[in-house]
């Protein structure tokens, strides 16, 4: 009957805890500063469970074919660039600002299965700014970005520089901010 | 003079020789191994502001930087040990100058490489560069 007691009463010390962390404002909720450690490698953990575990149900395409891939990257550039940065393509330097930082994603197709990538560009992530892209793109447009997912790890940055001029966004390779002030923005306004 | 003595005595002898060897083999060593002043600690960059830069730049997207969460990436060789390199994206002699001058404008000296000019300003880049030789 005591470890009951003991069990309950932890309980009740960690519910106390974590009261006084929300309440009394301890958790730091700016995007200046960095996640502690241990937060970050929860959050980080977590997400990646999140994904693996949702994703299983999902059918993936066995091939993607070329016109899959430019309309990915058409999105891509329009719409992620500016978070995601492309090969030699820096991301904007507001993007430097956020926390958690959004990552390059030249080898995301290594680290994720593409119903992964499928369901993280459709389903968003919380608390990371990343948005749930099947809210506002059909179910053929969120595969076009995998598929352009699946090819990035063999674009080199004159790969993508040529795609840019094919699709007529008119930017070749943006430098980094201040680098050249001419050049527009690496996406175009919908 | 008891065996005791001589042996406290051969002891102490022994003792002192050692203790003048490895004070004159000191300066000796100091030569052969790297210098004690940290590369990094001359052209003013701090670490451990560095290490908060690498991971806002999402440098650990493409490389392995000991230290860094997350920093596990692939893409790009694994930075961690930086001190020991001898070249940087293998044209640049690796001196703290060259890797600030990669750091803030790898395309111009490597067009075409995978990494982005993200747009370091120069204390960015010394900072990082700080924590590249330095590490954790």
């Amino acid at each position: 009957m005591t470890w009951l007691i003991g069990v309950v009463c932890g309980f009740a010390a960690m519910g106390a805890g974590a009261l006084v962390v929300i309440e009394g404002g301890l958790f730091n909720a700016t995007a200046s500063t960095p996640h502690i450690a241990a937060v970050g490698l929860a959050a980080h953990t977590a997400f990646i469970r999140s994904v693996e575990v949702r994703a299983k149900g999902v059918e993936a395409p066995t091939r993607f074919a070329p016109a899959d891939v430019t309309a990915g990257f058409r999105d891509y550039d329009r719409s992620c660039v500016a978070c995601h940065g492309a090969p030699g393509v820096s991301n904007a330097s507001w993007a430097h600002a956020m926390t958690p930082p959004p990552p390059y994603l030249e080898d995301a197709a290594r680290r994720w299965r593409p119903r992964e990538l499928y369901w993280i560009v459709g389903q968003g992530v919380k608390m990371t700014a990343m948005p749930a892209w099947a809210e506002v793109r059909s179910d053929a447009q969120v595969w076009d970005l995998v598929a352009f997912l699946e090819a990035l790890p063999y674009l080199t940055v004159a790969d993508y520089a040529r795609m840019r001029a094919e699709a007529g966004s008119a930017t070749v390779a943006t430098p980094g901010p201040g680098a050249s002030p001419t050049a527009p923005p690496p996406f175009a306004p919908e | 003079m008891t065996s005791d003595q001589a042996w406290l005595r051969f002891s102490w002898r022994l003792g002192t020789l050692i203790a003048l060897a490895a004070v004159c083999a000191a300066p000796l060593g100091a030569c052969v191994r790297r210098p004690a002043e940290p590369t990094w600690a001359k052209f003013g960059g701090d670490p451990s502001q560095g290490a908060i830069l690498v991971g806002r730049f999402g440098c650990g997207a493409c490389h392995q930087i000991a230290g860094v969460q997350g920093a596990d990436g692939k893409v790009g060789p694994p930075l961690s040990t930086f001190a020991d390199r001898t070249m940087i994206a293998g044209v640049l002699p690796n001196t703290p100058e060259n890797l600030v001058r990669w750091l803030r404008h790898p395309q111009a000296v490597v067009p075409g490489n995978a990494m982005p000019d993200v747009g370091l300003t120069d204390a960015q880049a010394r900072d990082i560069a700080a924590y590249l030789y330095r590490g954790p």
